[in-house]
């Protein structure tokens, strides 16, 4: 949102070129947006009423397409699986990177390098992400088979299995994604006031009593703020699990944006896998809209 | 101090828990598939470079490396300039219906909406318009992301520089545009680096898109490129292993180098 400072705004005055300078300003941004994201937008709208083969449109099928979806066992498969992947990642990040950034908030030697570190696993492409953690999880080539065999055990399964697939995804979200939600946090936590904690300090407050009454109530809006990021991007993770897994072994880690992928792509189905994505963004913007209502709320009160 | 030691040994935890995975990937580059699979040594007893070697004369990752670049450079560049006089617009003047304050709110909820949402309408307007597999079509839709992301980082960068500035320039006999071009701009530039360098990092890094928009070496991207070479050949781990060297390792400089400027830009947006 805006933030508080109140810009002052030129009133339109003159005429001519100076008139229409806004306009000029905007329409080149704004040609863009419209033909390459609100247009397919539209689009994506009108491809899920339909029935496609070999990617032509063939009949219009109205609202059967979303309909379809709530009987559709691998659909809800996938949905299930991706809420468990989201709550599961983001609660892992949200703590470990509340706990790093709580760390970290007093100066020493090394907490610099600790920072230039932990950028790393965040900016590193995301299918790259994926290549290092097949790398450790592969039972003949892996590193954990490697540690296994160096202190006289057999080769690990990881891969094959779906429960440590499942486990194996969510270790590598937090692993790339913890860094984000510590920094955010660090930076939350050193904005806060100083008085109160100083008050604290005089009334002999001891650690955990600070953290409870001052420290995570103070940091609740940017805990929230943080959260709500990591889950909208969580709902879109879609590289890692193509190159980790393909949503393999069976559905363990099929998360929804694989299905609708595979459900476009690979089975041809355009239309029903546009009903797919619409419902999705849907979801997502309601989750976002609302958490940002909710964050006003906290602001507010 | 038992104080200080459990900090020393946290950050080694935490040092230990990051690296180790890169430490792996780079080491495994280094060997040769048989030392990876049969030995599954520790560290390369042997090193070799023959990977490395054999990406770029077999498997055309040059091409990859410059299909990146181009595409990224391009979508980059574009979206900033548009993105800056777009978000000059909604930062400076009243326009009509306030949509100044609604422009920004729509280029927010654009941003919120899974990529993947519109990827099947994208990759049929690409077809239809034939520019599927070819760097025009990544470059459009790549810019697309970027416009909206730019306006809104902009957008309040512009308000925090003081208007008077820009109506000493225009007193002294400048035009609106000038005084843009010539007063806001250049203060705003620090701002303007910190969202040029995360759309640099978003762009290089794309990959749904470019999975589904390009099919050969002419047009694919580095992570797109990548990807291939693993469904090809499931076990050739060496291979793998030295194209995510490569992969990494312009885009971690890169971000190393411009670090104090990305978690300004990052934490900025966020904690506001």
């Amino acid at each position: 949102m805006p933030s508080g400072t109140q810009a002052r705004k030129y009133r339109l005055q003159g005429a001519g070129l100076d008139l229409a300078l806004p306009y000029l300003m905007l329409a080149p941004g704004l040609t863009i947006v419209l033909g390459v994201l609100v247009y397919p937008l539209w689009d994506g709208l009108r491809a899920s009423t339909r029935a496609y083969r070999y990617g032509s449109p063939i009949s219009n099928v109205g609202f059967q397409n979303y309909v379809q979806l709530w009987s559709d066992a691998q659909f809800l498969n996938a949905l299930w699986v991706t809420v468990k992947f989201v709550a599961l990642s983001v609660s892992f990040e949200a703590v470990l990177g509340f706990a790093l950034a709580l760390f970290c908030l007093h100066e020493f030697r090394g907490i610099r390098l600790l920072r230039t570190v932990l950028i790393i696993p965040m900016v590193i492409t995301p299918v790259v992400v994926a290549i290092v953690f097949r790398l450790i999880y592969a039972s003949d080539a892996g590193m954990l088979t490697a540690l296994s065999k160096a202190t006289g055990g057999g080769e690990v399964q990881i891969l094959g299995n779906p429960l440590n697939a499942f486990i194996g995804l969510v270790a590598l979200d937090v692993w790339e994604w913890t860094p984000l939600m510590f920094l955010i946090l660090l930076a939350g936590l050193q904005s806060l006031p100083h008085e109160p904690f100083e008050a604290a300090r005089v009334d002999g407050a001891g650690a955990w009593r600070v953290f409870a009454d001052l420290t995570f109530p103070m940091m609740r809006p940017v805990l929230a703020v943080a959260i709500v990021l990591r889950t909208i991007d969580a709902f879109g993770t879609f590289d890692q699990v193509f190159v980790l897994t393909r949503g393999g072994p069976g559905e363990a880690t099929r998360l929804i944006s694989i299905y609708g992928y595979d459900t476009a792509f690979k089975f041809q189905q355009t239309g029903y896998a546009a009903a797919l994505f619409v419902t999705i963004g849907l979801v997502v913007l309601a989750l976002a809209f609302s958490a940002i209502r909710l964050l006003r709320r906290v602001d507010a009160s | 101090m038992s104080n200080r030691l459990s900090r020393i040994l946290t950050t080694i935890f935490v040092l230990a828990v990051v690296l180790l995975p890169i430490y792996w990937l780079v080491s495994t580059s280094l060997k040769s598939n048989r030392e990876i699979t049969q030995e599954g040594t520790l560290y390369p007893h042997v090193p070799t470079l023959d990977n490395y070697v054999r990406l770029f004369t077999e498997k055309q990752f040059g091409s990859y490396l410059t299909n990146s670049l181009v595409v990224t450079f391009f979508s980059v560049a574009i979206a900033l300039i548009v993105g800056a006089m777009g978000a000059y617009a909604i930062a400076r003047f009243r326009l009509p219906f306030a949509a100044e304050r609604k422009v920004g709110l729509f280029l927010l909820t654009l941003r919120i909406i899974p990529p993947v949402v519109i990827l099947i309408p994208v990759y049929l307007l690409m077809l239809s318009l034939g520019l599927l597999d070819s760097w025009l079509g990544l470059i459009a839709t790549y810019t697309a992301f970027n416009v909206t992301f730019c306006v809104w980082m902009m957008e309040s960068f512009f308000r925090e520089i003081p208007v008077d500035l820009e109506e000493a320039a225009m007193v002294d006999g400048d035009s609106r545009f000038g005084a843009f071009r010539r007063i806001t701009l250049p203060l705003a530039a620090p701002g303007l680096a910190a969202t040029a360098i995360f759309a640099v990092l978003v762009t290089f890094n794309e990959f749904l898109f470019a999975l589904a928009l390009t099919a050969t070496p002419r047009a694919m991207t580095m992570p797109r490129g990548t990807a291939t070479l693993i469904g090809r050949i499931d076990t050739d781990w060496a291979s793998m292993a030295a194209a995510g060297v490569i992969g990494a390792l312009p885009i971690v400089f890169f971000a190393l180098l411009v670090q104090r400027h990305l978690v300004r830009g990052l934490t900025m947006g966020a904690v506001k």
